[in-house]
């Protein structure tokens, strides 16, 4: 099966999801370019463009945020995961236009460098009215500007998943930055409430969903496992998990998958090396668990990928007693092979 | 068993279940994208009917002045007791900069003075509300003839004193306002006007009378030196003026009184200051 794994190109369903972005940029910026230009003949061009597309990026900045709580909601969202990061490109190419044409536009032919007037022109730092809303935009789009660069693979494997996933963690600073950006800028000019109520209805979305979803997170975590037996403990029934697929089980703080595979059963660390996602939301396919974020793929009997690939995880001891399970939550060394605990 | 698909990116097809949910997904994602995109495009204020002939060159004649911005003075006939009418043309520069240096360019290289000399330039018109200003570029080679007035320039001098007044506005740069960008004021071109009148062009003030309509004028130090550098505080943001108005035919220019420049509040406005120093004792 490795060669299936390693043939990721461009895809068909990668392709499709490309198209889509594509399409639905070209429907937001046409309708917005040609009704700005039908209803308000006096528009300029530059104008038009700074607008169409700093509305289209924070668009597309709330949908990449709420794919992340929607997949823990509901597993039917996966296929906007799995893609995700071409989302943040595309959004990140969109800003830059109006970033550039903004410095361009404001900035550029005057007496100092465009750089330094987007800093020093207005020097309202201390103002929250007059506080110069264009240096908020200037970070927020360094911030896009470092993860759409570092959103391969390759950067991943290089920064380690931790500095990566750190790095990546600051598009919530990111989206900050633009409300503050719209708040102190082109809303304290407009007078039409439309543009206040859409960023604040984005903003308690967005909230809402990570609430919602970080709250159903929260609560498996909290179960607690009291039955305990020479270092084991008693986590379920073995009825209660599905062939091929696996339960999570989060003991002292960690989190471990139980998988069922061909009448025995398997412990792994829940996390998974790519990016982190819950391999115990995978499923078995090819005798191989494949995480459910990006299909990276472990043997269950030692957490190792198979070859050519070398990512490891911890494994864990499982034990059946009167068709009930019992784990071991001490992890044994990353790729360690067990034998599993055979259901009958 | 429906229940048992799973969907991995690398399979070439997503199983039914989950396209069929993302398909109902799209749609309504595609329904907000359009909803939002009408919604944004048609609650943007309205543009203003400002105009800058990009890339079209035009060429005036007029009397050119130095003071108190520089300006040429266009001759439009004579008005019914036979004094010269004229439009005052205010020059500005290429960019984000005011005319000061080009005209001084044109000055030494051809060594002569332009001041109430008759001029023909070629430049970039814009106009707005009444206004028209031009813009002077080196590049465009600006200077086409320059020769003594053939008219009394006597008419072109006449000022009217208005005498002292206190006025509530909006400083905005000219070459933007009154054509060049849209919006060209308020808070989202705040950066863009500090810009171009720290670059030289002259600073204007926005009046809106009582009717909603604008009235502009030009604004200099008390006796009549640039402000350009003393402004930057005080730019796209609502402020108060105690200055000398004098009338120069179609433009009025305030010369501003020492500490005349104020940051207008509604509250200092609307409620007199004993009323603010009572209420501040009884929060405390
Ligand atoms: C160097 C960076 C940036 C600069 C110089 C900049 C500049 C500006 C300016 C001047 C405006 C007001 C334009 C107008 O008249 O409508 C504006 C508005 C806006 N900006 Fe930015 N911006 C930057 C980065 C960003 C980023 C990274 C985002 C979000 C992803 C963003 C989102 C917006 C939005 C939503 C608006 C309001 C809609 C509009 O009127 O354009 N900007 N920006
Ligand atoms: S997190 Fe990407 S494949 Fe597991």
């Amino acid at each position: 099966m490795g060669a299936s794994y390693s043939a990721v190109g461009w895809n068909r369903q990668k392709k499709i999801y490309d198209w889509i972005i594509f399409s639905f940029c070209v429907v937001y910026l046409a309708t917005f370019i040609v009704l700005t230009a039908i209803f308000n003949p006096d528009y300029t061009f530059e104008t038009v463009l700074i607008r169409s597309t700093s509305t289209l990026a924070v668009l597309i900045l709330h949908v990449i945020l709420s794919i992340g709580p929607l997949t823990r909601l509901n597993k039917k969202f996966f296929p906007l995961l799995y893609n995700r990061r071409h989302l943040g490109v595309t959004m990140f190419c969109i800003i830059l236009v109006h970033g550039a044409f903004g410095i361009l536009q404001f900035h550029s032919l005057g007496n100092v460098n465009p750089f330094v007037s987007l800093f020093t022109s207005n020097t309202h730092y201390d103002s929250i009215a007059d506080f110069p809303f264009q240096a908020l935009g200037f970070f927020a789009l360094i911030i896009f500007f470092l993860m759409a660069i570092t959103s391969h693979d390759f950067w991943l494997h290089n920064l380690s998943p931790k500095i990566w996933k750190t790095l990546h963690m600051f598009v919530y600073l990111a989206y900050f930055l633009v409300v503050m950006h719209v708040m102190l800028g082109v809303i304290q000019y407009e007078t039409n409430p439309v543009f206040i109520i859409i960023m604040i209805i984005g903003a308690i979305t967005l909230i809402s969903l990570h609430l919602v979803a970080g709250l159903k997170e929260a609560r498996k975590d909290k179960i607690n496992y009291n039955l305990k037996e020479e270092g084991f403990v008693f986590v379920c029934g073995v009825t209660e998990i599905e062939e091929s697929r696996a339960k999570i089980f989060c003991i002292d703080k960690e989190r471990i998958a139980v998988y069922k595979h061909e009448d025995k059963l398997y412990a792994i660390h829940n996390v998974c090396k790519h990016q982190g996602g819950p391999l115990g939301e995978g499923k078995i396919i090819d005798g191989c668990i494949t995480c459910p974020w990006h299909g990276y793929q472990y043997l269950p009997q030692n957490g190792q990928s198979p070859p050519p690939f070398k990512e490891m995880v911890n494994t864990y001891d499982v034990k059946v007693k009167d068709n009930k399970v019992w784990l071991n939550p001490m992890p044994y060394a990353e790729g360690t092979e067990r034998p599993g605990a055979n259901i009958r | 068993m429906q229940n048992d698909e799973f969907y991995i990116g690398w399979m070439q097809e997503a199983p039914k279940s989950f396209s069929a949910w993302i398909k109902k997904y799209l749609f309504v994602l595609l329904t907000i994208i359009i909803m939002l995109g009408v919604l944004l495009a048609l609650s943007q204020k309205k543009f203003d009917s400002g105009n800058f002939e990009f890339g079209k060159l035009t060429e005036v004649k007029g009397i050119y002045f130095s003071k108190p911005v520089p300006v040429i003075k266009v001759i439009d006939g004579k008005d019914i007791w036979g004094n010269e009418n004229y439009i005052t043309v205010p020059l500005i520069g290429f960019g984000k900069h005011g005319a000061d240096g080009v005209i001084a360019d044109i000055e030494k290289e051809k060594n002569i003075s332009l001041e109430a000399k008759e001029v023909t330039l070629k430049g970039t018109l814009l106009y707005n509300d009444g206004k028209l200003l031009m813009q002077i570029d080196a590049n465009d080679e600006p200077l086409i003839s320059v020769a003594d007035a053939a008219i009394n320039i006597a008419d072109l001098q006449k000022i009217k004193q208005l005498g002292t007044t206190d006025i509530k506005g909006e400083i905005v740069d000219p070459k933007c306002f009154f054509g060049v960008m849209k919006p060209g004021e308020g808070k989202p071109h705040k950066d863009c006007a500090i810009r171009c009148i720290l670059g030289g062009i002259p600073p204007v003030l926005k009046v809106t009378n009582e009717e909603g309509r604008q009235n502009y004028y030009l604004i200099v130090g008390a006796d009549g030196e640039k402000m350009n550098d003393m402004v930057q505080d005080y730019v796209a943001a609502p402020v108060t003026i105690h200055a000398n108005a004098v009338e120069y035919g179609d433009w009025i220019v305030l010369y501003v009184q020492q500490n005349g420049l104020q940051h207008y509040s509604y509250i200092q406005e609307h409620y007199n200051s004993a009323y603010v120093a009572c209420s501040a004792n009884c929060l405390k």
